[in-house]
């Protein structure tokens, strides 16, 4: 049995030969089915990798309190209206809080960052000494400040690792004094480094300043957040604690709805899984249509396979091949143009994912590889089968005669 | 003891939803190295006759053994099998395939009776030494003459040592000194032991036999021993 199926992917692989131009033509369907199919995964695994990193970044134990919600589907009239976050409510929610492990509040603006005759662009942020607790990433070297430096209104700051590097490369930055919009701090630490928060923002390219000073100095009204820490286990318990909390802090009545927003990670998560699915969807379905134009296409040069060698297979059958033998080969003729179209499909797709990983971060998994290989010899016997089983059902007689 | 052994074979088709009696009632038993020309005009039914010996078609009615093997009630695979070990087949077209080498054409009846491959380049090579084409062996069918094309086509049908060689009109497509040189393998294989079986309707070729049977309308009317 071994032998003639060896027997038999020597005869596919000379028959796929003997008809190069036509083989690669028919497979081109294959190729393009294989190859998108392919890149699709790479893309979405890609993307599926830059999700984690960045939800990483903000932590799945995390209540961040604003104006409004991340993702909704209220018209705007209905959210404008609503009162902006104050910082009284830092005191007020660990008061009344027994789940809130660590609250503070963040406030964000673009600013512009010196050091000797170098400048940036940046994202500064304000906030309190609890703030290392509410996000993922730790401190590279030095130290974050205290609540007297905050209270105090101390100009010192923490900047990220990428400006570090830009000002200082390999010198330590500690004590040494920027310029935030011509105003000087001292710089007392370093986040690690970070990456990119979905691809867009890097949280390495950022400064954070006590509380105090950012008011003071840049902003005495602008756009504030509360980022709320509860245990992990009890995120759902901490939600609604939270929304009692600033219920009562905002005197609502129960019939009055909800006038600011809390939202966690778990609802970028769903936001993502609709947009993945959305993409994923309409990608494979593509990829399927693409896929079945190119099964059509090696189903009928099947046909006209076997239709030209009528011929050979009643030669075959008469000097001894079963119809078993004479559908087997076919189908491996079939399945091998799949195969080799396959394997050039997948050959394309592991190079452009080279290309593509410079814009947008992408793998190719083995698995997936494994994946579309195994699609296209599924596509090979599907397209292959009818036409071999009339191969295999020829009258011996009447092929011998045919012309 | 025959080693064919037709009794009462009829083969009837209907065309047209009339009925057409290709064979009608045909007995006939073989032994084993005999040389038999069967002979008749077109659509006396040698053809058919000639189907149903090589188990590439079955009757319509009527007891075949081969080998003691009742053939008219074996399945596809069967037949196959019978074809395979039993037949050799040449065919006046020679039926070679034509992207392979002489050498490879040898080897697919081999191919079928699964054997192993170093015996499988071993018996094709001896077979086609027997025909005088050791020299050929990697030529494709389109890079030798017609007689050598023929040889090729014998060889392969002797390379699984069948029982019988069924050979149908097997000089028709050739000159008359290829033709000849094919006539001369046959009348070797004969005379070592092989039992051969020409269809043809040239009476030179059928002289080369020693049993010669006519056909006319689906029966035999001559069946006729020649002493040589």
């Amino acid at each position: 049995m071994l032998t003639l199926f060896f027997e038999n992917f020597k005869i596919s692989l000379s028959a796929v030969y003997a008809n190069k131009t036509r083989s690669i033509l028919t497979a081109l369907g294959i190729i393009i089915g294989v190859f998108s199919v392919t890149l699709m995964g790479t893309l979405i695994s890609g993307l599926d990798r830059s999700f984690e990193q960045s939800m990483s970044m903000l932590g799945k134990d995390m209540l961040y309190v604003g104006r409004f919600e991340w993702f909704s589907d209220m018209e705007w009239w209905e959210v404008r209206s609503r009162p902006r976050m104050r910082y009284e409510y830092v005191d007020k929610i660990k008061q009344r809080s027994n789940l809130a492990l660590a609250v503070s509040p963040v406030m964000q603006r673009g600013a512009s960052l010196s050091y000797n005759d170098q400048e940036t662009w940046t994202e500064i942020f304000g906030t309190n000494e609890e703030y290392m607790e509410t996000i993922s990433s730790d401190l590279y070297e030095g130290r974050f400040f205290s609540q007297g430096e905050d209270r105090s209104g101390s100009r010192v700051t923490i900047i990220g690792y990428g400006i570090k590097e830009a000002f200082f490369g390999e010198e330590s930055p500690l004590d040494k004094f920027i310029k935030i919009d011509n105003v000087k701090f001292r710089v007392i630490g370093v986040l690690e480094k970070q990456g990119k928060f979905l691809g867009i923002f890097s949280a390495d390219n950022q400064a954070i300043l006590p509380f105090g000073a950012f008011k003071r100095i840049f902003s005495k009204r602008g756009w504030m957040r509360l980022s709320i820490k509860v245990p992990k286990e009890k995120i759902n318990e901490g939600y609604d604690e939270i929304t009692a909390v600033m219920r009562h802090i905002r005197r609502l009545k129960p019939s009055e709805k909800n006038d600011f927003a809390i939202n966690q990670t778990k609802i970028f998560e769903k936001q993502y899984k609709t947009l993945k699915f959305g993409i994923a969807g309409t990608g494979y379905f593509i990829t399927l249509l693409s896929l079945v134009v190119g099964g059509i296409g090696i189903m009928n040069i099947m046909f006209v396979s076997v239709k030209e060698r009528t011929r050979e297979i009643g030669v075959r059958k008469a000097i001894g091949a079963t119809r078993g033998m004479i559908m087997v080969q076919f189908l491996m003729e079939a399945v091998t143009i799949c195969l080799v179209a396959g394997l050039i499909g997948l050959l394309f797709a592991y190079m452009s994912s080279f290309f593509i990983n410079k814009i947008f971060p992408s793998t190719l998994p083995i698995g997936l590889a494994t994946f579309s290989i195994l699609i296209s010899m599924i596509v090979g016997i599907l397209a292959g089968f009818i036409p071999s089983y009339r191969a295999s059902k020829l009258d011996p007689i009447d092929s011998l005669r045919y012309e | 003891m025959s080693l064919i052994s037709l009794k009462s074979i009829y083969k009837i088709y209907s065309v047209g939803g009339e009925e057409v009696r290709a064979l009608d009632g045909i007995d006939l038993n073989i032994s084993g190295n005999e040389y038999l020309a069967i002979m008749g005009p077109s659509g006396s039914g040698k053809s058919t006759l000639m189907n149903i010996v090589g188990c590439l078609d079955t009757p319509t009615s009527g007891v075949y053994e081969f080998e003691e093997e009742m053939v008219q009630d074996m399945d596809d695979s069967q037949l196959a099998s019978i074809r395979n070990r039993k037949i050799g087949f040449v065919f006046q077209t020679f039926n070679l395939l034509p992207k392979s080498t002489a050498q490879h054409n040898v080897e697919i009846p081999l191919v079928y009776a699964n054997i192993p491959k170093n015996d499988r380049k071993n018996m094709a090579s001896m077979a086609l030494k027997s025909v005088g084409l050791s020299d050929r062996k990697h030529h494709r069918p389109n890079e030798l003459s017609g007689g050598q094309r023929q040889r090729v086509a014998i060889a392969r049908a002797l390379v699984n040592n069948p029982s019988i060689i069924l050979a149908d009109e097997p000089t028709g497509n050739l000159d008359s000194k290829s033709g000849n040189e094919i006539m001369e393998i046959l009348d070797t294989l004969h005379k070592k032991g092989n039992t051969v079986i020409l269809v043809t309707h040239e009476d030179e070729i059928a002289k080369h036999a020693h049993r010669i049977i006519r056909l006319f309308d689906g029966k035999i009317i001559e069946d006729l021993k020649q002493n040589y």
